[in-house]
Formats: C-alpha cells, structure tokens, sequence
C-alpha cells in the first residue's frame, strides 16, 4: 500500500473520530439550552427538583 | 447506555385539527392506547409509574382528519403530589408554555376497579373540555364478576364511554369515531359543590387571569391548596394567593372545609353513578389468583426466596444461553480480522482496522446475547407484574435505612440504564427522597456493566460451571443492592435528612406477559446497544488505537510491548498508576478505567485494543479472556490474579464511569452541585472498595 495513502486514511479515521465526539458535544449543548425534548423541562424550573 | 429521548412526532405533515389528551389512574392502560392509536412504540409495563413525562404522537380520526394525541403520566387526582402528576395537570389546564390546552380528554378508566378510577373522571369533568371515557380491561373487570351497565354509565357521566380491551385492540373503531365526533360538546354533568363552596369558587375564577374555561377548574384548586401548598404557587401572583387565603378564610367561618368538602362532593356523585352503574360480583372478598401468589411472593420469607430464585436463575440463562451466540460472534470476528490481515498489506490502516477497529467493537458486540437475554427476562417481569411485588419485599428494607418505597421502582428500572431510572423518580412526591433515590440509582448494576462482569468473570474463573458464574454475577448485583441501600442510609441520616414516609403502592393483577411486547423491547435495547457499538465504541475505539500507536518509537527495533509504554495512551496510564497500584492494577488497566469513565462498556473494548497493539503477532486474534489470563507483570507473576478480578468488578460495580448518567442528573437536578458529588462519592466508594478486596485479600492470605 502507498505510504502516503495509508498515512492519509489513517489520519482521515482519526480525524473523523474525533469530529464526531465534538459534534456530538454541540449538538447535545444546544438541545441543553432548550432540553431537546417535549417534556417541558428544558432548563426552565419546570426540571427543578421538587417544583 | 443512552437517554430514552421523547417519542417524536410520527405521520405525515398534516395539519393538526384536535390536540387530543390521554390522562386516567397509573396503570390502567394510557400508553398501550397512545401506541395503538399512533403507531409508535412508547414503554408501557405492568406497574404503576412508566410514563412520567407528556409523549407525543399523531393519528387519525374516523374521517382521516390528523390529531396530536398526548401521553400522559398516570395520576390518581389533578392535586399534585409528585412532579410527574404536575405535567397531567398543567397540560390540562393550558399551564404549559408552547403545549396547546387539549381539545378532547380520552379518560382511560380501569373497568375492574370503577369507582376509584372515577375520581379523576370527576375532576376532568370540571375542566370544561370534552371527555370521551375509554372503559379499559372489562374483560378483567368480567372476570372479577363485575358488571357495568354501560347505558347507566353513560346516562349518569354525561359523556361518551367505550368499552375497551386495549391490549386485544378491542374498542378502537369505536374510540377514533367517539374522538372524531363534531362537535364533541363540553360535558354538562359533573359532581355538585356545596353552595357557599361554589360561590367562592365563581368569585375567586374571576379574579384569575387565565381563559374563562379553565378558570372555575383553577380556582377550584387553588382552593383545596393547603397554606404551605399555597405559598408555593409560583404561577399566580401574591394577590391571587391571599385572596384564595381569604376565600378558604370565610367557607372555613361557613363550617366548610375547602380541602375535604369538594372530595366529599365528589366521592358522594361517585356513590351515585357506582349504584346505577356498578354491580360488583357476588364473591368480592373471594381471593383471586393474584391474590393467592401474592400470598406467597410477598411473603416475608418466601418473598425474597422468589426474588433471590429468579434474579438467580436469570443470570444463569444469560450465562448457559449467551455462550453460544456468543462463541459465533467471537468466530465471526475472529474471521473478520483474519480476512483483513490476509487482504491488506501490513500498513497503519491494517492495524487501526484489526487492532482498533474490529478488536474494540467486536470487543463489544459480542455479549449481545447477554444483553438481550437481560432485557427478555426483565420484559417478562415487567409486563406480568412482578416487579411491584418485588418493591413491596424490598420496601421492608428500603425503610429501614429511611428510602422511600417508591424508589424501589427507578432502581429496578436501573438494572436495565440509570437514565430511565433516574427519570421515574419523578414518582417520587418528596423532593430530599427523590434526590437521594437519584443519588444512589446508578449503583444498581446496568446492563452496561454486564460486558465488565463477564470479561472479568471468564478471566477469573474460565472452566467453572454457569452456575458458579451465574453466582459471582448474582454477588456483583447483589452488592450494588447493597451499596445503594447503605449510601442511602448514610444521606438520610447525614445531607438529606427527613422522615421515611409509608408506601402506598398499587399492586397490579398479574398478566401473562405480552410476548410481542418483550420481543419487541428486547429488540430496541440490541438496536441502541449495537448504534452505539457502532457509533460512540467506533469512534472511541479509532481513537484510542490513535493514542495506543503514537508517537511511535524511533527505533523500529522497539518492542511492541515498549511501544505502547511510550504512547499516549499509556503516558495517561502511567500517571494514574500510582492512585491504581494499591488496588493491584498496572498502567495498562489504568488506561481502561480512564476510557472507560464515557461508558462503563468501553473497558472492555480498551482492553482488546491495548492488547492486541501490544501484540506482535501477525494476526491476534485470540479471545481477550486468554491474552487477560496469560499478562504477567515485570517479575513474572500474573496481573489477572482473583483479587484483582474482583476487585475491578467491584470497582466497576461502584464507579459512576458513564456520562449520559451524569447529563440526566444535571437535567433532573437543575444543578452541577449534584452531578459532581455523585462522580465524587462514587469514584472515591469505588477505589475504597476495590482497595478493600485487594489489599484485605492478601492480608488474609488470598492472591
């Protein structure tokens, strides 16, 4: 195989893995901010403990 | 493992003509309606608490017009006791931001048991909004010799009522045309308050700032609120609070109590519409058959022989079962990098694809089988209703050390995923309860930590029978039981003080399971195991062969063993080796329990990748248990000995070690404060346990 091309895939896998966990970060960050879900919690009080 | 997210919205976009409700009594059949009706494949088991948040769908009335119908957790009235009977009551009465107020209520009522069911009939009859009853179980209800004279019925609500059987699919036509129904009136019969009571309640809704068709509703709670209750209300201003003061003030001077007077109400219009309707059988106090195994599964006894028996004899299964599919699976793996290494030139790519790749997914993927023989028995559990029983046993310890006998239910829910759990103890009315039910939930074994317990298990005892392996898992569960009971103990008697209060728990009639259901479940729980094999194990697997291979060694003459010594990943192992050594674990392991702290799955993965980089072979492919069995340390002397098996399980029974656990009790608790204790005290029980089996193993002689 070409060293070059074998380098190369391997730094595109890498790459990608690493992208995926910093997308993944985002994305759950952003659904925080509004929780993401329908259950009316979201960072409001309605979440709160015992509330 | 991850988060059950909220159901999504299914059907085509059309637009919406009714948002239709679903509320009635925990357990009486709510989500089994939601998901025949939608379609969707909303939870739905044998024990009151599954649902505690609103879930959302689409289906279609009798003339195809689209309708949003709401799943909503179970409540016995609309005065709230707990967070998950909250969301009943503000979706009905429009409270929710961005929730449409319900067009249509479907009231599921329980046939076999009518008149404790009609209480919250009641109540949904004083909303102002349309109310079809969907009359579930009346085969049960037959059964039990119970007769509903349904015209009566009909007669005395005032609103349509459709005798159902949801788990049959019985009554479904019937209920989409009663739904469908234009216009469907508002109901024009509901139970009669004392005059004065209903004076006040007429001028107190005027007060409110809300639509006149919720306001006589929610002046009528605001007036069975008592004063603590009352100065709690965040959704009204001070004003509204003291002149509800005032009104309770003079029904009080009236000789009328506004707490109890509009339940005696009620109950008194339930008394007349159960003599018209409601014929019981002619042997009521005859004992049924669920009574009679009660009689024996919640006996002080043989209630925890049952339990300990079944716990028992599902780990065997898991064990004597799983091995086959599983010697296919590790096979089918074996084969996968053998067919790599002969295709592909010996290259980096090769490496990352067997080493990394196929060495930490396939790591994973193979106890498959365990996972899914977990979740078949747990679906049968659930769904034939042996797990309240199993609360009610456990309820008798759990108050001992001051829990809550409703935290048994999330913890169950725990020996499947701590996130599920953590979310049902919104059951839990008491806020400082529910805090330490969330506190100690993921000390109960998940089924993520089941690839850790059989690794560790095979390395630790490879020839021994199923039974004995069945017995070491049944120990491991049997400790997380234990530690969450005394942490429990400890939070009640320490941070969280209070009083224990009594349990009031419905025990469900027993059922015979639902196979398409559990099959069906079982499904699910493979399909998000093998997502994130293949999702969040992938990534992390090409990830940690990355950190496993670089930088590499100058001297192409290095040892592999030296190699990965001098990589990333085991620099990372290195510096944590002395905080691990007194629990006899080497660098190595220590890059296991690092990896591992995003999933408690992903050790074993770890272990494969760290094993097989360190390899020399051309193609290594034997099992991990065989490479774990055959490491030595420097001077020769095995790292896998039994204490430091033990010990890890022990570790990984204690750890917190899973992110997603952390995320939902930052949710749950509105709060870092609590989440970051919890990875504290649990981290710190872990090295204190694992220390514990070690070091006390070898000062009593053991190896």
């Amino acid at each position: 195989m070409n060293p070059l091309l074998d380098q190369l895939a391997v730094a595109a896998l890498i790459v990608g893995a690493a992208a995926f966990f910093v997308i993944r970060f985002l994305r759950k960050r952003a659904a925080g901010k509004n929780c993401g879900g329908d259950c009316g919690c979201g960072t409001s009080k309605g979440g709160k403990l015992g509330h | 493992m991850s988060a059950p997210v909220s159901t999504p919205i299914a059907g085509p976009a059309r637009e919406v003509t009714r948002h239709v409700a679903i509320a009635g009594n925990p357990n009486c059949g709510k989500s089994t309606i939601f998901n025949s009706l939608t379609g969707l494949r909303q939870k739905v088991g044998n024990y009151p608490g599954v649902t505690v948040e609103k879930k959302t769908g689409r289906f279609f009335g009798s003339h195809g017009e689209a309708m949003e119908l709401l799943d909503l957790p179970g409540s016995y009235s609309l005065q709230v006791r707990s967070p998950d009977e909250a969301v009943s009551r503000d979706v009905l009465l429009g409270r929710l931001p961005g929730v449409a107020r319900p067009d249509v209520i479907i009231c599921v009522v329980d046939a076999s048991n009518l008149e404790r069911n009609l209480y919250l009939v009641a109540q949904m009859l004083e909303l102002n909004i349309p109310v079809v009853v969907a009359l579930n179980m009346v085969d049960v209800a037959e059964k039990n010799g119970i007769v509903i004279d349904l015209m009566a019925l009909r007669e005395k609500l005032g609103v349509p009522v459709i005798p159902m059987v949801a788990t049959k699919g019985v009554g479904f036509i019937e209920l989409r045309q009663a739904v469908s129904r234009s216009p469907l009136p508002p109901p024009t019969i509901c139970a009669q308050m004392p005059i004065v009571l209903e004076r006040e309640v007429m001028a107190l809704a005027k007060t409110l700032p809300c639509a006149p068709e919720v306001a006589r509703g929610e002046a009528l709670l605001l007036l069975t609120l008592h004063d603590k209750a009352l100065d709690e209300v965040t959704h009204h201003d001070r004003s509204i609070i003291d002149a509800t003061k005032t009104s309770q003030q003079r029904l009080r001077t009236a000789g009328i109590d506004p707490m109890s007077a509009p339940v005696d109400a009620r109950y008194d219009w339930i008394g007349t519409v159960c003599a018209a309707a409601h014929h019981a059988g002619d042997s009521p106090h005859a004992l049924s058959v669920s009574d009679k195994l009660d009689g024996w599964l919640t006996h002080r006894f043989w209630g925890w022989a049952a339990f300990l028996g079944l716990m028992g004899f599902m780990f065997f299964c898991i064990f004597v079962i799983a091995a086959y599919p599983m010697d296919w699976i590790d096979a089918g793996i074996g084969a996968l990098a053998g067919w790599v290494s002969s295709f592909m030139p010996e290259s980096d790519l090769r490496s990352l694809l067997t080493d990394g790749v196929i060495a930490g997914v396939g790591g994973v993927v193979i106890f498959l089988p365990q996972i899914l023989i977990l979740f078949f028995f747990l679906g049968i559990l659930e769904d034939t209703g042996y797990l309240a029983r199993a609360a009610f046993i456990m309820d008798r310890l759990m108050a001992k050390v001051g829990l809550h006998g409703k935290s048994f239910i999330p913890m169950l829910s725990s020996l499947a995923c701590a996130i599920p759990g953590i979310m049902a103890t919104r059951t839990i009315e008491n806020r400082k309860d529910r805090l330490v039910t969330i506190l100690v939930a993921p000390l109960m074994s998940c089924s993520a930590r089941l690839p850790v317990y059989a690794i560790m298990i095979a390395v630790l005892i490879p020839t021994a029978s199923a039974l004995e392996k069945a017995g070491i898992m049944l120990s491991m569960y049997m400790i997380g039981f234990l530690a969450a009971f005394g942490m429990a103990w400890l939070f009640k008697k320490t941070l969280l003080r209070g009083e224990t209060p009594m349990l009031l728990l419905e025990m469900p009639p027993y059922r015979l399971p639902s196979w398409r259901g559990v099959f069906v479940r079982m499904w699910e729980r493979g399909l998000i195991f093998l997502r994130r094999a293949g999702t969040v194990i992938l990534a992390l697997s090409i990830l940690l062969w990355a950190l496993a291979t670089f930088p590499k060694p100058k001297d192409p003459e290095t040892s592999p063993a030296d190699a990965i010594a001098h990589s990333y990943a085991g620099m990372m192992g290195h510096t944590i080796e002395p905080l691990i050594k007194p629990l006899g674990y080497d660098w190595k392991i220590g890059i296991g329990l690092i990896a591992s702290f995003a999933a408690r799955e992903v050790f074993v993965g770890t272990m494969s990748i760290v094993y097989a980089v360190e390899s020399d072979a051309e193609e290594d492919i034997a099992p991990l248990r065989d490479t774990m069995r055959a490491e030595k340390h420097a001077d020769g002397s095995p790292i896998f000995t039994p204490l430091v098996c033990i010990g890890l399980m022990v570790f990984y029974v204690l750890a917190m070690q899973c992110i997603s656990t952390v995320a939902i009790v930052r949710r749950e608790t509105n709060s870092w404060r609590w989440p970051l204790f919890q990875i504290a005290y649990m981290t710190t029980l872990a090295w204190l346990g694992a220390f514990l089996v070690y070091q006390g193993g070898r000062l009593l002689g053991f190896q």
